[in-house]
């Protein structure tokens, strides 16, 4: 994937407008104190960062982050488990869990907070919500496409329902689940960003609304610019997690949905 | 068949139904407190009220308009650069850098930011949602294009057709399921950056009222709004798919 970079006319594009952003700055083109320089923006990220205001910031979202994740994952695979292997209860619980899915999540922070209050039961929760649905979806997915045939040779060792479910259906279901966990981290800091800035004094959300109030503009873009960074990571780190866990997978030439 | 359709959602919408009753039971019985979670037979005179004095429209139109000209805009920019990406290589080359680039940014962070660059009025509100539903649709399409069959366009240039001929009557077509499943996922991002933009630039429409709702305490208008909300997105989902099937009918097949 990786290629050496080349002075295509992308690379210059990108150089230009870069260019232009500054220039402009400079210049007051846009005649507003609300477009900072690329200079000042990448000063201020420095400065940010080496304080270690916003590393601090940074953490204490992605600790709710990380939580959120862990829990509404969990959820996720656990209900989709039970959903695919006793078809009676999604038909069940199905339409509920339907109806609440196309909830724009910014809308459940308002109710949360009445019963979690503005602090991190409130965050992890929101962030759990979101990241359940795409691992449900996917755990889902990943169990109908479990083969037969691997089942019925499970049975016919007499391998207990419980272990065929643990030790067979999970395995071949994974490569879908962690391609479902994958979509639900790129959400979920976003997400967890999101309802720092609805609710509460946290984290890099809350920072970005106070800038903002304060017409701070270098410092909004350089909490962006990390945001954006860190989401960058998350996604690589979780890549190559995913290489390690499932390399029989990508072994066989197959290729996660996602 | 058409009685079994209707009868196949019956046990889910029974546990639904069950699920509210339970709700208002445990509420009368106080293990719910009223203050946090109104039961549901004191919400529904709320919304009955609001749909029935047509108090609902002027807040649900204001967020529609948000979420449709972000949609539009962003998804034709979206298709557009897609489809000259994808089509022709020295564009490609020309913008992947920068689509790289801006793609990784979270596009709720950037609301702050074009809240002070644009204001707190519409156009901030339509751009945020833009932004949003570009990238998606934008890689959805590129990967539309480069899947056309090989074949295909062989078989197109066999008998003549030109480029633009080409791009217009095979690959877009072919490319059309990809489209569509990316503005399927970007609508759902419309209403996410519409409903943000709206709680954060407090202004009006349904995003606004839900967070003044809970900040005044009028519990019961705020899960009203809510649920007006949670309508509003399984709307616009089931319309979307009903438009989907609609353009896709003659390939079932190739449906991603």
């Amino acid at each position: 994937m990786r290629r050496p970079v080349r002075f295509s006319s992308g690379v210059v594009l990108v150089a230009g407008l870069l260019a232009l952003w500054e220039v402009s700055a400079r210049l007051d083109w846009m005649q507003t104190p609300n477009w900072p320089p690329l200079s000042q923006v990448l000063a201020a990220l420095a400065r940010d960062i080496l304080s270690g205001e916003l590393p601090e910031l940074a953490g204490g979202t992605l600790l709710r982050m990380a939580a959120g994740l862990a829990a509404g994952g969990t959820a996720g695979v656990m209900v989709g488990l039970l959903f695919a292997t006793l078809p009676l209860t999604a038909r069940l619980f199905g339409p509920t869990v339907e109806l609440i899915r196309p909830i724009p999540i910014p809308a459940v922070v308002p109710p949360l907070v009445l019963f979690l209050g503005l602090d991190d039961a409130m965050k992890v929760t929101v962030v759990a919500l979101t990241a359940f649905f795409p691992v449900l979806t996917n755990t889902m997915q990943g169990i109908a496409a479990v083969e037969a045939e691997t089942l019925a040779m499970g049975r016919t060792f007499g391998i207990g329902p419980l272990r065929r479910a643990l030790r067979i259906t999970l395995p071949a279901a994974l490569p879908y689940i962690l391609a479902g966990l994958r979509v639900s981290l790129a959400l979920a800091l976003v997400v967890a960003v999101v309802a720092e800035m609805i609710a509460g004094e946290q984290g890099l959300g809350h920072y970005l609304v106070m800038m903002q109030f304060a017409g701070r503009a270098p410092e909004i873009y350089a909490a962006v610019v990390a945001l954006a960074l860190l989401g960058y990571a998350l996604n690589r780190g979780f890549l190559a997690l995913e290489r390690r866990a499932i390399h029989w997978w990508f072994a066989l030439g197959r290729q996660a949905e996602g | 068949m058409t009685a079994e359709r209707l009868l196949r959602p019956l046990p889910g919408l029974c546990v639904l139904a069950l699920i509210l009753g339970g709700l208002e039971a445990a509420v009368d019985a106080g293990l719910i407190r009223r203050a946090l979670l109104p039961p549901p037979s004191a919400i529904a005179p709320v919304l009955w009220d609001m749909l029935a004095s047509g108090a609902v429209l002027p807040p649900l139109l204001a967020t529609l308009r948000l979420v449709f000209a972000g949609f539009f805009i962003g998804s034709a920019i979206g298709v557009a650069a897609g489809l000259a990406m994808g089509w022709f290589p020295p564009v490609f080359r020309l913008l992947e850098p920068v689509v790289e680039l801006l793609r990784p940014i979270p596009k709720a962070a950037l609301v702050p930011a074009l809240m002070l660059f644009l204001g707190i009025g519409e156009t901030m509100k339509i751009t945020s949602v833009a932004l949003a539903v570009l990238f998606p649709v934008l890689v959805n399409t590129l990967q539309g294009v480069r899947g056309v069959d090989r074949v295909m366009l062989d078989a197109a240039r066999t008998h003549g057709w030109g480029r633009a001929h080409t791009l217009l009557h095979l690959v877009l077509p072919a490319a059309l399921p990809f489209i569509l499943a990316g503005m399927r996922i970007s609508l759902g991002l419309a209403l996410v950056l519409a409903v943000l933009a709206e709680m954060l630039a407090g202004q009006g429409g349904l995003g606004f009222l839900i967070l003044d709702m809970q900040r005044s305490f009028l519990v019961r208008q705020m899960y009203a709004w809510l649920v007006i909300l949670a309508v509003l997105g399984l709307a616009l989902n089931a319309l979307f798919l009903l438009v989907e099937r609609r353009a896709l009918h003659w390939q079932p097949a190739l449906r991603p």
